[in-house]
């Protein structure tokens, strides 16, 4: 989770050193993607984990928990 | 990048002293809950899937040895349980050929036309490569944690990561996939917009005087 912005980048695209060179005119496209594409599925996503676990769930590992 | 709920995924359980079996898994519970509606694409069926799968591993508790990485040993509980699910399924009804729910939520006022384009083309995504994309992008995976979690190779973490973000800018984007000879406009669509204006956004702050980054 400390990795510079630019190596998350990096990361999701699968872009590495060489491909990096293909020109200013196609990474710039490529990075607004990526960042769109993260905030895009941050949003998908961060309210699923943002929830209330199920009680019934938790009720289970503890019942586990006592045994 | 960083996701709002901080939980450890390499939680170490050991038998004395750290976080025990139980506390981990309750910890590591929302972030199961992201993965497994990154595979069923379906807020019920992730929540059954989840249950499931914790049913497995308080079963096979014993199985798992301390001090190694308890959540990938839980992703591979998930994504396992998942697997013989849909092949159970997969007797009666076809997974991909079943309509699109775009993952069974209510659409809100604040969803953008984009972002509903996002939700339907990731839904289309293969299974794997949607999930490998989720615990990259969203749960702030490494590739060798998301290599361990999904009982693959590296190289193939990667590949199924760059995949799908490949996939998914071509056809939000309106660039050829690979193999297809149907000639689309580039810039088309809302995604390409909102996309450019992310670019804009990024060139101005290139020209704004630079600041201290934080790490995450």
């Amino acid at each position: 989770m400390d990795e510079p912005e630019d190596e998350r980048k990096d990361k999701v695209s699968g872009r590495t050193g060489a491909s990096r060179g293909r020109g200013a005119k196609k990474a710039v496209p490529d990075a607004a993607f990526d960042i769109w594409l993260r905030r895009g599925l941050h949003q998908m996503f961060d309210d699923v984990a943002r929830e209330p676990i199920p009680p019934e769930l938790l009720r289970l590992i503890e019942q586990d928990r006592r045994k | 990048m960083s996701t709002h709920t901080e939980i450890p995924d390499q939680t170490v359980v050991t038998s004395n002293g750290g976080p025990s079996f139980h506390d981990a898994l309750v910890a590591l519970l929302p972030k199961l809950r992201v993965q497994a509606l990154s595979l069923t694409r379906n807020r019920a069926d992730a929540d059954d899937l989840v249950q499931a799968a914790v049913t497995n591993a308080l079963a096979a508790q014993a199985s798992f040895a301390p001090g190694t990485n308890f959540g990938a040993w839980m992703y591979r509980i998930l994504r396992n349980r998942f697997i013989s699910d849909r092949r159970r399924r997969r007797e009666t009804i076809d997974m991909d050929d079943a309509p699109a729910e775009a993952f069974a939520r209510p659409a809100r006022q604040e969803d953008s036309l984009a972002l509903r384009e996002l939700r339907t083309e990731m839904e289309k995504l293969p299974a794997d490569q949607r999930a490998a994309l989720v615990m990259v992008t969203v749960q702030g995976m490494s590739y060798e944690e998301v290599a361990a979690a999904m009982g693959c190779a590296v190289g193939t973490a990667k590949c199924r990561v760059f995949r799908a973000r490949c996939t998914l800018e071509a056809r939000l984007m309106g660039e050829p996939e690979q193999g297809d000879n149907a000639k689309r406009r580039r810039g088309a669509g809302p995604v390409a917009s909102a996309s450019r204006s992310v670019s804009r956004d990024a060139r101005r702050a290139d020209q704004a005087p630079p600041t201290v980054r934080h790490g995450m």
